[in-house]
C-alpha cells in the first residue's frame, strides 16, 4: 500500500467451534492459536458460550469460560493478542476490570476485553435479573459500565511501583488513584489492586453494535467489530464511524474498525484475498475478523490467504512489537 | 497405610509476613511477575503438595494509603486468572481460589471455576468467603458492608446454588438472593464436582462449613484451639448427614525453617526488624474491625473491643492472645505481622515436623496450610527441609496417589 498501511487481521473462536473429534479440547485450542500466531494475526477473539446465546440450543459447547480461557493461552502463546468475551450482565464492573488488568499482566499486553453491546434477555435470567433490562436502560448502564471499567483501568500511573525495600516504599501514594463513581446504576470506588497493564489498558473491543450505539463505541472503543455488507454500505459506517470518533476528540486512527467475514470451507483462496483486498482497498474497513464453524476450515486460510495476502503487500510479515495495541497500531491508552 | 496430613501452600506475592516484600531476598516484584508464580507452583507440584491456595479480596487491603504504599499488599494478579494460568503450566497440583459470596452471582462463580477444573483435568477448588472488608464493600454499592448474618445468610444460598449446578442438576433456582433458570453449558467436572473449601470460623461460619465444605481453612494460635475448633466442626456435621472424614480441616502455619534454630531465630528477627510500627498496628486494626487502635498507647494493653461485623473470628482470636500472653499492642501488632494471627513455628525441619505431627496425630488438624514468610526462600526451605522430615516419618506422601484434587485429599467423589 502506498501508505504502508496493511489490514487488521483477528480470527474468532465461537461456541460450537469444537469439532468432537476425540481429541482433547485445549491442546487443539493451543495448536490453533499457534498457527494464528505463526501467521502473525493480530488477535484471536475467544468467544464465550451460553449466556451470549439466546438460541436455546447450545451445540458442541467449548468446555470453557472464555477469561480462564484466555489467561492459560497466554502461557502457551508469546505474540498474539487474545481477547476475551465477556458481558456486562455476569460480572460487577470492579470484578471483570481487575480481571481483565490480571489478564494483561499475565499475558504481557496482550489482553483485551470484547463486551457485545447486544442485549440477551436469556442470560439476565440466569443472574438474578428475571425481568431483564429494557434497551436504553441497558444501553445506559452498558455505557456507564465502560466507563467504570476503563477509569479503574487508569488507577495507576505507569511510574507508581517503587519497589523501595531499603526506603520501606512499595508505591507511590500520590500515583494511585480513586475512582470514586457514583452513577445511575453502579457505585465503585477503586482503585483497582492490580498494577498498571503493560499496555497502558486492555484494548476494548466492541461488538454488536445497533444504531444508537455507534457514539457509545466511537467514544470509548478501541475496535469496533461490524456485521459485513455491501463495500458502499460498510464504507458509509466506516466514515461515520471515524467521523463520530474526530467528533468525541479523539484521532479517528485511534479506532480500529474490522469487519466480521464468514469462512465457507469452499471458498477458493484466490477468491477471498480478492475479496479482503477490494474492501480494504476501498477503505470500507480496517480489516477483517474471520468467524468459522470449523477449525479444520482454518489451515487453507493460514496456509494459502494469509501468504497471498503478503504477497500483494496487505498484510504484515512478522509482528514489530510485543503488545495488543502495538500490532493493531494504537497508542497506549490515556493519551489517545 | 496410617493417614498422611494434608499440605497445601498459600502463595501470596512476595510473602505472608508483612514486611516480606523488603527482605533482602525476596522477590520484590512478585505482584506482576508471572514466571514467579509459576515457578512457585512448579517448586509446590515437585514437594507434592495437595494445593496451591490464593486468597482474595475485590479491594484494597488496607484503608490508609500512606501506610498501604509501605506494604506489597496493593498490587497482586487476581487469582482465578492466575490459577487458570497455572493450570497449563503444571499437571498434578490442585489449584483453589478465594471468590466471595457477597460480590457475584453463583451462576457466574460455577461456570468460571467449572471451566478452570476442565483447564486443570480436575484440580479445581473454590473457597468460599464471605468478604468483612469495608473497602471491598465500597467497590459494589453506596450502602457498605452488610451485616454477618446477611452475608452468611447469602452464602448459604450461594452455596446451593453453585453445588447444584455443579453436580449437573437442571436449574429453575428462585429464592432469596438469587434466581437462576438454565443449567451450566459446560460439561461435568472431571473430579465429579470442584473441591469446596470455606474459611470463616464463626458460629454461622461453622455450620456453613459443616454442611458444604469438603476442606475448611482455619487459623488457630494454641493446640487446645484448634482440637476444639476440629472436634466442634465435625460434630456438627453429622446434622448435615456427613461423616466427619468428608471434611479436611487444614489450620494456616507459617514456619521459619532453617538448618539450625539460632539460623532460623535469626531468620525471623531479620524480618521482624522490617516492620514499620504504624504498618503493623494498622493491620492488626483491619482484623479487628476497628480504625482508630493508634490512638491507644503503643506500648499498652488491647483495649476493650467494640463487637465485629467483620471477621469475628480473628478478633476473638486476637483478643483471647493478648490476655493469654499479656501482649501490648506493640507486641501484639509486631506478633501478628508474622502471619496475620496464624500459627507460626520458628526453628529446625525436625522441630517444625515434631509441632506439626503433635497436632496432626492430636487429632487438632488434618493437614496444614503452609503460609512461607517471604517467596521464594521460605518455600524453598519448606519444600527441602520440611517435606523430606515428613516423608521420613511417613506423616506425607512421596508421591500423588492420583490425578485429581479430591484424589489428593481422599474425598469422595460426588454422585
Ligand atoms: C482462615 C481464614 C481465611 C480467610 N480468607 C479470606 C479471604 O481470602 N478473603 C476474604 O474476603 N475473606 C477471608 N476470610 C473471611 C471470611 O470469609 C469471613 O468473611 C470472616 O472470617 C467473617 O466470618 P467469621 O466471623 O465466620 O470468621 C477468611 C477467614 C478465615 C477464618
Amino acid at each position: 500500500m502506498d501508505n504502508g498501511a496493511t489490514m487488521h487481521l483477528a480470527v474468532s473462536l465461537l461456541p460450537g467451534t469444537s469439532d468432537l473429534t476425540g481429541e482433547p479440547e485445549f491442546p487443539r485450542l493451543v495448536r490453533f492459536v499457534q498457527q494464528a500466531e505463526a501467521a502473525a494475526l493480530d488477535m484471536v477473539l475467544l468467544a464465550d458460550s451460553a449466556p451470549a446465546s439466546d438460541s436455546g440450543t447450545v451445540n458442541n459447547p467449548m468446555p470453557f469460560e472464555a477469561t480462564t480461557l484466555l489467561a492459560a493461552l497466554a502461557t502457551v502463546t508469546s505474540r498474539i493478542g487474545l481477547v476475551a468475551a465477556a458481558s456486562t450482565v455476569t460480572h460487577q464492573p470492579y470484578n471483570l476490570a481487575r480481571r481483565f488488568a490480571s489478564l494483561d499482566i499475565i499475558s504481557h499486553g496482550r489482553a483485551g476485553w470484547n463486551a457485545t453491546m447486544a442485549r440477551s434477555p436469556r442470560e439476565a435470567t440466569n443472574f438474578s435479573r428475571p425481568e431483564g433490562f429494557s434497551d436504553t436502560d441497558f444501553r445506559r448502564r452498558s455505557e456507564e459500565y465502560i466507563g467504570i471499567v476503563q477509569g479503574l483501568w487508569q488507577g495507576w500511573d505507569a511510574d507508581a511501583l517503587l519497589f523501595d525495600k531499603s526506603g520501606g516504599r512499595f508505591h507511590d501514594p500520590e500515583k494511585m488513584h480513586l475512582l470514586d463513581h457514583k452513577g445511575e446504576f453502579f457505585f465503585v470506588r477503586g482503585p483497582l489492586n492490580v498494577a498498571r497493564s503493560p499496555q497502558d489498558t486492555p484494548v476494548l473491543v466492541l461488538s454488536g453494535l445497533s444504531e444508537p450505539d455507534l457514539d457509545i463505541a466511537a467514544r470509548t472503543a478501541d475496535v469496533i467489530l461490524l456485521e459485513s455488507g455491501s463495500v458502499e454500505s460498510a464504507k458509509v459506517r466506516y466514515d461515520d464511524l471515524k467521523r463520530r470518533a474526530t467528533a468525541a476528540g479523539r484521532d479517528p486512527d485511534a479506532v480500529k474498525v474490522l469487519t466480521n467475514i464468514s469462512l465457507a470451507p469452499d471458498d477458493s483462496s484466490a477468491t477471498l484475498a480478492d475479496r479482503l483486498e477490494t474492501q480494504f482497498r476501498a477503505k470500507s474497513c480496517d480489516g477483517f475478523s474471520i468467524h468459522l464453524s470449523q477449525l479444520s476450515v482454518f489451515d487453507d486460510f493460514f496456509k494459502r490467504v494469509a501468504p497471498e495476502l503478503r504477497r500483494r503487500g496487505l498484510f504484515r510479515e512478522t509482528y514489530r512489537g510485543t503488545t495488543l495495541r502495538s500490532h493493531l497500531g494504537l497508542a497506549g491508552g490515556g493519551e489517545q | 497405610m496410617t493417614a498422611q496430613m494434608k499440605l497445601g501452600v498459600f502463595l501470596w506475592a512476595t510473602g505472608h509476613h508483612i514486611a516480606a516484600w523488603r527482605h533482602p531476598k525476596s522477590h520484590v516484584t512478585a505482584g506482576i511477575d508471572i514466571d514467579h508464580y509459576i515457578q512457585l507452583a512448579r517448586t509446590a507440584e515437585a514437594a507434592k503438595f495437595d494445593m496451591i491456595f490464593c486468597e482474595d479480596a475485590a479491594g484494597l487491603r488496607e484503608a490508609n494509603i500512606g501506610i498501604g504504599s509501605q506494604t506489597s499488599r496493593s498490587i497482586g494478579f487476581e487469582p482465578i486468572s492466575l490459577l487458570s494460568a497455572l493450570a497449563v503450566q503444571t499437571s498434578r497440583i490442585g489449584l483453589v481460589s478465594t471468590a466471595s459470596t457477597s460480590y457475584n452471582e453463583p451462576y457466574g462463580l460455577a461456570r468460571t471455576f467449572l471451566s478452570l477444573d476442565h483447564l486443570s483435568g480436575g484440580r479445581a477448588g473454590w473457597n468460599l468467603v464471605t468478604s468483612a472488608s469495608p473497602i471491598e464493600a465500597a467497590n459494589f454499592g453506596a450502602t457498605g458492608l452488610k451485616p454477618h448474618a446477611d452475608r452468611y445468610e447469602r452464602a448459604r444460598e450461594f452455596a446451593e446454588v453453585v453445588t447444584s449446578l455443579w453436580h449437573g442438576k437442571a436449574s429453575g433456582h428462585a429464592g432469596q438472593s438469587f434466581s437462576v433458570r438454565d443449567p451450566l453449558d459446560l460439561p461435568r467436572s472431571p473430579q465429579g464436582a470442584p473441591v469446596m473449601v470455606q474459611a470463616g470460623a464463626s458460629d454461622v461460619g461453622r455450620d456453613l462449613a459443616a454442611r458444604t465444605a469438603d476442606v475448611v481453612f482455619t487459623a488457630a494460635q494454641t493446640f487446645e484451639e484448634a482440637k476444639a475448633f476440629h472436634d466442634d466442626l465435625k460434630a456438627r456435621m453429622a446434622a448435615y448427614g456427613r461423616e466427619p472424614d468428608d471434611i479436611k480441616i487444614m489450620p494456616g502455619v507459617s514456619p521459619v525453617v532453617a538448618e539450625t534454630e539460632a539460623e532460623a531465630r535469626e531468620k525471623h528477627e531479620e524480618l521482624q526488624e522490617l516492620i514499620p510500627d504504624d504498618v503493623g498496628v494498622a493491620l492488626l486494626s483491619s482484623y479487628l474491625s476497628i480504625s482508630d487502635l493508634w490512638r491507644y498507647p503503643i506500648d499498652g494493653p488491647l483495649p476493650e473491643l467494640p463487637e465485629s461485623e467483620g471477621m469475628k473470628s480473628r478478633q476473638a482470636l486476637v483478643v483471647e492472645q493478648s490476655r493469654r500472653d499479656g501482649l501490648s499492642i506493640r507486641q501484639l501488632a509486631r506478633h501478628f505481622a508474622g502471619a496475620r494471627g496464624h500459627w507460626r513455628i520458628v526453628g529446625t525441619a525436625a522441630q517444625v515436623a515434631d509441632e506439626l505431627q503433635a497436632r496432626f496425630e492430636g487429632g487438632a488438624a488434618d493437614g496444614f496450610n503452609v503460609m512461607p514468610s517471604y517467596f521464594p526462600g521460605e518455600l524453598d526451605a519448606f519444600a527441602t527441609l520440611v517435606v523430606p522430615e515428613l516423608q521420613r516419618r511417613g506423616l506425607f506422601r512421596r508421591d500423588y496417589e492420583g490425578l485429581t484434587l479430591r484424589e489428593h485429599l481422599g474425598l469422595k467423589r460426588p454422585a
